[in-house]
């Protein structure tokens, strides 16, 4: 039957196609699709063994062929999954995995593509299109802020208000009070992370944020990797960048440590390359405060006190450094161990210093002779050197001095890992090559996150372990493919001047206090800010101050929910664009379907309000041809080198590689470091005045057991991700909420903690501090450390729905940031979900 | 040039050609993430409340939660649909011959003749079938899903994993198969001797569910290796 469809096609509606389109062999019964309620013939047998003989065949039905578009899911949860979705009558009927392709750009084969890979949440796409819970037409709100009192209106009239309320807010607080706030809701480059609300604030000379990794709370640990490997004020470092080894790297590994990392839950897909190395005789090690389906299926499972992850790191330095098991001549090639240090202002000892010709860093010679580094052989790593008037250490032997203290009995003390477990660690370490880190971004939630990064990097350092396949600390891959676009013109069309950035973190104190910009307005587009965000209760209150706030979204958010005006955007299925985070695949995204119910991407009702501001004329393109534009397709002279030689038909037929140096991508795999020496900075100058040059372990800024509010508030409060969503996405779809009781929210809490507390299981317990509450079911496991508790982050607390009690995590959570961040211009602040303190208690 | 996606399905002609169709799940690679389960929803049209394949955590008394005694805890999953037994008692149960074992060892069943007696929910030693007490509610509608492969089931009748029969009678893999993320999931004939599953049954130690009852499962569990206690194999 289908081969007859197939053939029929081939002489007819084949060459009305569009590209990139397949027929497959499935077909579908003609009509079903369109006609609601025809199961009865739906349901029809086509084929007799089904029936066991005994029923006739169904009537030969003309069929409706099956379509095929690969897209990408753009969605924000590092899985940079391929999606094959299949449409027939204009409708998807299913998505799965797509197929990647086999080389790069420029032809050469990849050693272990991805296979398809795809999760429970990729899957349910087809229920997130289709929700019924989607905003389907515009609304403005006619009742007092927040009270759901909404009034549908037309586009037409949407964006004018909008167009309006902006003007006239610029005109009375200045052009830098609208604040365009584009998040990480979406990673795909017309919209979202990079995305066109950059150049509409570039265009109207708004304030907008952030486009690096500032979304909130990942950007500790990227600060932290910018301070060991690159130089923030060096211009062509663009101000900080972050990457990680591609996923199919961690083949190489030896020993893979997921720290932090509950990649069996997040970055589902990913857990496939642990489980293929962990078969060929990989070393998985799971280090997390719970006991997670990662810790499960690792070899070895440490529960580290959360907030003290730097002490088992300075535990595991100290030991590699006592027994002498550093790579020394990779130490001497490519970092900063054996340069001297000033003992009286911490800064690097130059030979202008200690009355030496030239500029350069002075190390000391075999014999204990001080010279210029340039040319010294084998300089000493550790000891102090008489060097002029100085006695000065090696940057190695200040590092050796600040972590001798991290015994494994002290460091044992301070993480609650038993000491012989810290040993056997260090030992693992010290003697197996290479050692990968895949770091979660839960280390990226504390205050001193920054510091863990540094101190990875540092061990890491000292054992070979950075540029070489099977190393590294990673977090994601594909950061540096937005090197592939050309962002400034993406984001500054000519005529315009970029746009300030303006941190989530400096918002909520910008819209109550005016600095350090008066925010008055605000556009949020793929971000769910008055929910997500930490010290929610200051979050609303800084909300509800606005003149004027626009939310585009797909669903009632809880930040749609505070709106003057909620625009109805599209799925990831419904808009042209392309997905590039988080792999080094370029997987471009064709619309699917077309838009369903009034709404519209957010390129074009960006683009129509700008008509209506008058900045039309930067905003009067397809997305093909600002795909062409960032790209440079067809322009290999202006392209970036890594997608030199692109062309639409390797877009459009697939997911080429790009053309990184090494595949699978390892970052500084030709140890060219862009930092100030050209070498591993693990100790680093310019955090002298911080007291953080060196990686020694600092208590957390909240959650340690000496803090004295632990006494009233003894509980630290972590609030993971669960694999039934995405951060706040996906909370309504009826696949994923019917396994977890409509995504009811629970705290975990260990027995032993709830006894003392007089708790039952699934009793209402109310979870607070000084900053706010919530209340939430219990749910006792032995899984989770006495002394922490967890609650899911990103159910929904909107008018509509309560998935938990009553309020969210983030009404507990605070906005303190490590001010040392400040000097990696794009990672200067972060939310510190996880360095919390609460006491529970039976509601 | 890139090759052309030509979709994720190949079909294979030995599935077509197999007599006694098996699928075997490695404890290994399973985490419980529940995408067979949905991927299986989203090729079935499975009601919402309802389920052909579910994820059971081998732990503590709730999902995801581990036995034992913090720290000292232990976890797995068994990801559980109908076994196709050999020797299926839901087949001599059923009082219509609507459920029955087909040549290629796939226990299948006819809606139509079902009466929903749930005599062979009764028979099933494993809580596999599942039984439609009103009208399956179907999310997103059955307008959207795909249809025309699988038959409506309509109010009153037992439903229940058909290894995915209609795909399989093409010569492609279960969905779940397909679906799984980790590749925890295998699927073939257990009497071809080079089939992956043969030769994962040679090699891996494993189990199948209640062998006392005689059923003999198609469906064989990979076991759990390896420490994941504290310090583990450090």
């Amino acid at each position: 039957m289908s081969d007859d469809v197939e053939a029929a096609n081939a002489g007819g509606q084949g060459d009305e196609r569009p590209p990139g389109w397949r027929l497959t062999r499935r077909t579908f019964l003609a009509g079903c699709a369109a006609v609601a309620g025809t199961a009865a013939v739906a349901g029809k047998f086509v084929d007799e063994t089904f029936l066991g003989g005994l029923q006739p065949a169904a009537a030969a039905a003309p069929t409706v062929p099956e379509q095929l578009v690969r897209t990408g899911h753009s969605n924000n949860c590092d899985g940079a999954c391929g999606h094959l979705v299949h449409l027939a009558d204009g409708k998807v009927k299913l998505v799965e995995g797509a197929p990647y392709d086999k080389t790069t750009i420029d032809g050469r084969l990849i050693p272990q593509s991805y296979p398809p890979r795809i999760c429970l949440r990729g899957v349910a796409q087809l229920e997130n299109l289709y929700s019924g819970d989607r905003i389907k037409y515009p609304y403005k709100r006619v009742g007092e802020r927040g009270s759901g009192k909404w009034q549908r209106i037309g586009w037409d009239e949407a964006s004018t208000m909008i167009a309006d309320n902006l003007q006239k807010v610029q005109a009375k607080s200045g052009k830098d009070s609208v604040w365009i706030a584009p998040y990480t809701g979406s990673l795909s480059v017309l919209e979202g992370v990079v995305g066109v609300g950059f150049r509409f604030a570039s265009a109207i000379g708004a304030v907008a944020g952030d486009f690096e990794g500032d979304n909130e709370g990942d950007s500790a640990t990227p600060a932290g990797w910018n301070y060991v490997l690159v130089d923030p004020t060096n211009p062509s470092n663009g101000g900080g960048f972050f990457d990680g080894h591609e996923s199919t790297d961690f083949l190489s590994s030896k020993v893979i440590v997921l720290w932090a990392n509950n990649v069996a839950e997040t970055s589902i897909p990913d857990w496939r390359v642990m489980k293929d190395a962990q078969a060929q005789g990989a070393t998985v090690v799971s280090i997390d405060p719970r006991f997670t389906a990662t810790s499960a299926g690792s070899d070895a499972w440490l529960p580290v006190r959360p907030g003290t992850d730097t002490a088992l790191i300075d535990g595991i330095i100290n030991y590699v450094i006592q027994n002498k098991l550093f790579d020394a001549p990779y130490l001497r090639k490519y970092t900063v161990a054996p340069y001297l240090v000033n003992p009286k202002t911490h800064k690097w000892l130059r030979t202008g210093d200690v009355g030496l010709a030239g500029d350069d860093y002075v190390v000391a010679t075999g014999s204990g002779k001080v010279v210029a580094a340039k040319g010294a052989g084998t300089p000493q790593l550790l000891g102090s050197f008489k060097a002029g008037s100085f006695t000065a250490p090696t940057a190695m032997q200040v590092l050796a001095d600040a972590v001798a203290k991290y015994t494994p009995d002290y460091a044992a003390s301070l993480t609650d890992i038993p000491a012989a477990d810290i040993l056997a660690l260090a030992k693992l370490w010290g003697t197996t090559h290479p050692v990968g880190i895949r770091a979660g971004f839960a280390l990226s939630h504390w205050y001193y996150g920054d510091l863990t990064m540094q101190a990875m990097l540092t061990l890491q350092a000292l054992t070979g372990n950075i540029g070489v396949h099977g190393g590294g600390v990673t977090t994601f891959a594909g950061g540096l493919t937005t090197l592939a676009f050309d962002l400034p013109a993406w984001w500054a069309p000519t005529g315009t001047t970029l746009f300030t950035v303006m941190e989530p973190m400096q918002a909520c104190d910008a819209m109550l206090s005016d600095k350090p910009h008066p925010l008055r307005a605000a556009w949020f587009m793929v971000d769910n800010y008055a929910q997500q965000m930490s010290d929610r209760n200051k979050v609303v209150k800084a909300l509800k101050s606005l003149d004027f706030l626009v939310v585009s979204d797909y669903v009632m958010s809880a930040t749609a929910d505070l709106a003057d005006v909620v625009l109805p955007a599209c799925t990831y299925l419904e808009k042209t664009d392309l997905l590039s985070s988080n792999s080094f695949y370029l997987q471009y995204m064709p619309t699917a379907v077309q838009p369903l119910w009034e709404s519209k991407s957010d390129l074009d009702a960006v683009t129509m309000v700008a008509k209506k501001m008058g900045v039309g004329q930067y905003f009067d393109k397809t997305p093909d041809e600002y795909l062409t534009e960032l790209l440079h397709i067809g322009d290999p002279a202006g392209a970036d080198s890594t997608v030199t030689g692109l062309t639409w038909e390797q877009l459009k037929g697939g997911a080429p590689h790009m053309n990184m140096p090494t595949v699978p991508y390892v970052p500084f795999f030709n140890k060219e470091f862009p930092t100030k020496s050209g070498k591993i900075e693990f100790y680093v100058e310019m955090l002298v005045p911080y007291g953080q040059e060196v990686c020694d372990y600092k208590e957390p800024i909240e959650a340690s057991a000496s803090n004295p509010l632990a006494k009233k508030y003894p509980l630290t409060f972590l609030s993971t991700h669960t694999k039934f969503r995405t951060h706040s996405q996906y909370c309504d779809l009826p696949w994923l909420n019917e396994v977890t009781a409509n995504g009811q929210g629970f705290l975990e809490i260990n027995p032993k903690d709830a006894q003392a507390r007089g708790l039952a299981e699934g009793q209402v317990v109310r979870v607070f501090n000084d900053r706010g509450e919530m209340k939430v079911y219990a749910k006792l496991t032995e899984s989770i450390k006495p002394g922490v508790v967890n609650c899911y982050q990103g159910g929904w607390d909107t008018l509509a729905v309560k998935q938990y009690v009553e309020g969210h995590p983030n009404n507990l959570t605070h906005q303190l940031a490590n001010p040392a961040q400040s000097l990696i211009p794009n990672f200067p602040s972060n939310a510190a979900y996880y360095d919390c303190l609460v006491q529970v208690e039976g509601a | 040039m890139s090759p052309s996606f030509v979709g994720v399905d190949v079909p294979d002609p030995k599935l077509q050609k197999a007599t006694r169709l098996g699928m075997v799940v490695d404890q290994n690679r399973c985490i419980g993430c529940w995408s067979c389960a949905v991927g299986c929803k989203e090729q079935q049209n499975v009601g919402i409340g309802l389920y052909w394949l579910r994820v059971l955590t081998v732990g503590g008394p709730f999902m995801d939660t581990p036995a034992g005694t913090f720290p000292d805890v232990t976890m797995s999953y068994q990801s559980t649909n109908c076994f196709h037994c050999d020797n299926p008692p839901c087949v001599k149960a059923c009082p219509t011959q609507a459920t029955y074992k087909m040549p290629n060892g796939i226990v299948n069943v006819n809606y139509e003749r079902c009466i929903g007696c749930r005599y062979c929910m009764v028979a099933c030693p494993y809580d596999n079938r599942v039984f439609n007490w009103r009208k399956p509610v179907q999310e997103p509608p059955a307008s959207v899903t795909v249809v025309g492969e699988t038959p409506a089931r309509p109010k009153g009748v037992v439903e229940k994993c058909t290894f995915c029969v209609q795909r399989v009678t093409d010569g492609l893999l279960p969905r779940c198969v397909v679906v799984c993320p980790t590749g925890a999931r295998t699927f073939g004939d257990l009497d071809d001797p080079t089939s992956e599953v043969s030769v994962l049954l040679r090699d891996r130690p494993s189990y199948v569910v209640f062998p006392e009852r005689g059923t003999r499962p198609s469906l064989h569990y990979l076991i759990r290796t390896g420490p994941n206690a504290v310090g583990g194999a450090l």
